[in-house]
């Protein structure tokens, strides 16, 4: 039995009377890549943010491994080893892609501990090690804001590795992507799989088979199934939600 | 090889720069170097200008309520050491709160007027030195912490500081029995060290501007060049990523936002010394908006650039002021240069320069292929 990356347990927040995470529970065991499933307006991205601390959790809890993060700054969250990645790529756009990796690898974060101009042996390691697997050793000194659209997917992948992530959220990684782009990302996931703990939410079916050890089906805030994708791809309830949205496209 | 390029060109450039401030006394009459001692305090503030605006992304348009803190603070000192302001029996005590007085008031700091003991510590100039570098930073740490921490950005933060400095200005002209209003603090004392004294008209008083627009220039560049200089220009691109990366975004706001008050609080205090003056004028908001200007034009991404469009652009002035009328066309002209600034050159002078010297640096490199060819 390998220990619980993330635990979600009776998550829950509502707008306005509309409740967008209703009563949410799951478990992504360490080393899992977690695809999420459900219809525009299921509350997949909504139950990103209150794991990440973008949104405030009205309800239930949110561990990473042992630890409590429900509703922390965001900044704390990502130090206990959560990482975000956005449906719109944000990169530092003005910054090299080396600057860009520099930051994320940076194992400091206060201010007075980064008045310094070199980086520590486990960081330039950590570096390196991101800069092979995410396959960017020839743009080093590009600016980011030059970068190509996937390019800059990928730089973004580099940071959450950079940054020394347990669990990685990805909203979304292949929006926008052409098929082949898409086919390095969903090989880039599988390099990072093992290592980190991934979440991940993703309409692509195709690009879902090719990375997903399990998923998870929300529907209208609520945890409508779990299971392989084989398992998924037969459920009669998550047909029928579907259905009623025109289908698993 | 580019980046090796742009290394060597700053690094030229800041040595000229260095160089040329050390050796204008062989070359400036008195009249001009007290003027360019005062227009290098301007390059200051283009360094701390370009450091919040720039590095940081924060435009700030009251930076003039921090120069004039550190002005008043070193001017209430200065007054104190003026000769007009030793009364009969000894007492020190600004000529302005006598005239003011009412009749039969004690004649002492302590309470000629109401809040005057406020002036007390200030007989002593360690103290209106130390606080001339101390208020100011801690009113931006104070500022930064509440603006940033609430995650207030872009032009809000702007709107914010252009509030609070004509709120402080307002304020300042209104404790006339304080501060003397709209006349302001004139006829002060040199500053004292040592013994020695530095009249704002000597060589000494120059160097004394000229090391410090150096020191902090290269402070503050090593500041930027840092770890800490870099994660503030993430949190500049992208606050959001910053923060899901593990940094506290406010944190290095608030952090850089105070070295920039500190700068500009500095700024104030040398201005004080070469110009033997303090006026609500500092507080003006054209003022604080031609610090924007000069960091514009200059290059706001570049510390340097900053500080040679303040010294510029003033120097400038001063020559066309001389002729009448370019003297009345002066607001215009800036105000054209600033907007074809704006709309041709958005790196400013700098990004001119590095422009130039890319194309120049290509002539070399592109040269041996063709003989290959």
């Amino acid at each position: 039995m390998t220990e619980a990356a993330l635990t979600i347990d009776g998550l829950g927040v509502s707008f306005a009377g509309f409740k967008a995470v209703d009563t949410f529970s799951m478990v992504v065991p360490q080393g899992d890549v977690r695809v999420l499933l459900g219809a525009n307006g299921a509350g997949k991205t909504t139950l990103m943010d209150l794991i990440c601390g973008k949104t405030r959790a009205s309800e239930g809890k949110v561990f990473l491994f042992d630890q409590d993060i429900t509703n922390l700054q965001e900044y704390r969250i990502a130090r206990a080893g959560l990482a975000r990645k956005f449906q719109i790529p944000s990169v530092f756009r003005e910054l090299t892609v080396r600057e860009n990796l520099t930051i994320a690898c940076t194992a400091m974060h206060g201010v007075m501990g980064n008045m310094r101009l070199t980086s520590t042996a486990q960081e330039q390691d950590r570096f390196d090690q991101v800069v092979e697997t995410v396959g960017v050793g020839a743009s080093l000194d590009r600016i980011a804001g030059a970068l190509s659209h996937g390019e800059t997917q990928w730089l973004e992948l580099g940071l959450l590795m950079g940054q020394g992530a347990r669990v990685i959220l990805l909203d979304e990684p292949t929006a926008g992507m052409t098929h082949a782009e898409t086919m390095k990302t969903a090989a880039l996931i599988r390099r990072m799989q093992g290592t980190h703990t991934l979440l991940v939410v993703e309409h692509d079916m195709a690009f879902v088979r090719e990375i997903a050890t399990r998923i998870t089906v929300m529907h209208l805030g609520r945890f409508l199934a779990e299971g392989t994708v084989a398992q998924i791809e037969q459920n009669q309830q998550v047909r029928d939600a579907y259905l009623g949205n025109g289908g698993i496209r | 090889m580019m980046r090796s390029n742009d290394r060597r060109l700053e690094i030229l450039a800041y040595g000229s720069f260095i160089i040329a401030v050390l050796v204008i006394p062989l070359l400036a009459d008195v009249f001009w170097l007290n003027r360019i001692a005062k227009y290098l305090v301007f390059g200051m503030l283009g360094v701390a200008v370009a450091l919040s605006w720039g590095y940081a992304g924060v435009l700030n348009l009251g930076q003039g309520l921090f120069f004039g803190m550190g002005a008043y603070m070193m001017a209430m000192s200065l007054k104190l050491q003026s000769p007009a302001s030793v009364q009969p029996d000894g007492a020190l005590l600004p000529d302005f709160m006598v005239w003011n007085a009412a009749p039969g008031a004690s004649q002492h700091l302590c309470c000629i007027s109401p809040g005057s003991w406020l002036w007390i510590p200030f007989q002593s100039q360690g103290f209106g030195i130390a606080m001339a570098l101390m208020l100011p930073m801690l009113c931006s740490f104070l500022l930064g912490s509440s603006i940033f921490r609430l995650r207030i950005s872009g032009v809000f933060v702007s709107i914010i500081t252009l509030a609070l400095v004509l709120l402080a200005r307002l304020l300042l002209i209104d404790a006339q029995p304080l501060t003397n209003g709209f006349n302001g603090l004139t006829d002060l004392g040199w500053l004292t060290i040592g013994g020695y004294e530095f009249d704002p008209y000597a060589v000494a008083t120059y160097y004394l501007v000229a090391v410090a627009v150096i020191v902090v220039l290269l402070a503050t560049r090593f500041l930027v060049a840092t770890r800490a200089g870099l994660i503030l220009q993430a949190t500049r691109d992208d606050a959001n990523r910053a923060r899901y990366l593990g940094f506290n975004v406010a944190a290095y706001q608030v952090f850089f936002f105070s070295v920039s008050g500190l700068i500009a609080g500095m700024a104030g205090m040398l201005y004080v010394i070469a110009s033997e003056f303090a006026s609500p004028t500092f507080l003006d908001l054209s003022f604080s908006i031609s610090m924007v200007i000069w960091a514009a034009v200059g290059g706001r991404n570049s510390l340097l650039g900053a500080c040679i469009g303040a010294i510029l652009i003033n120097v400038i002035e001063a020559t066309a002021s001389e002729s009448p009328m370019l003297s009345e066309a002066w607001k215009a002209i800036i105000g054209l240069i600033f907007i074809l600034v704006v709309l041709y050159l958005p790196r400013g002078l700098t990004g001119l320069a590095r422009d130039i010297a890319a194309r120049l640096g290509e002539r070399p490199a592109t040269s041996p292929k063709e003989q290959t060819q």
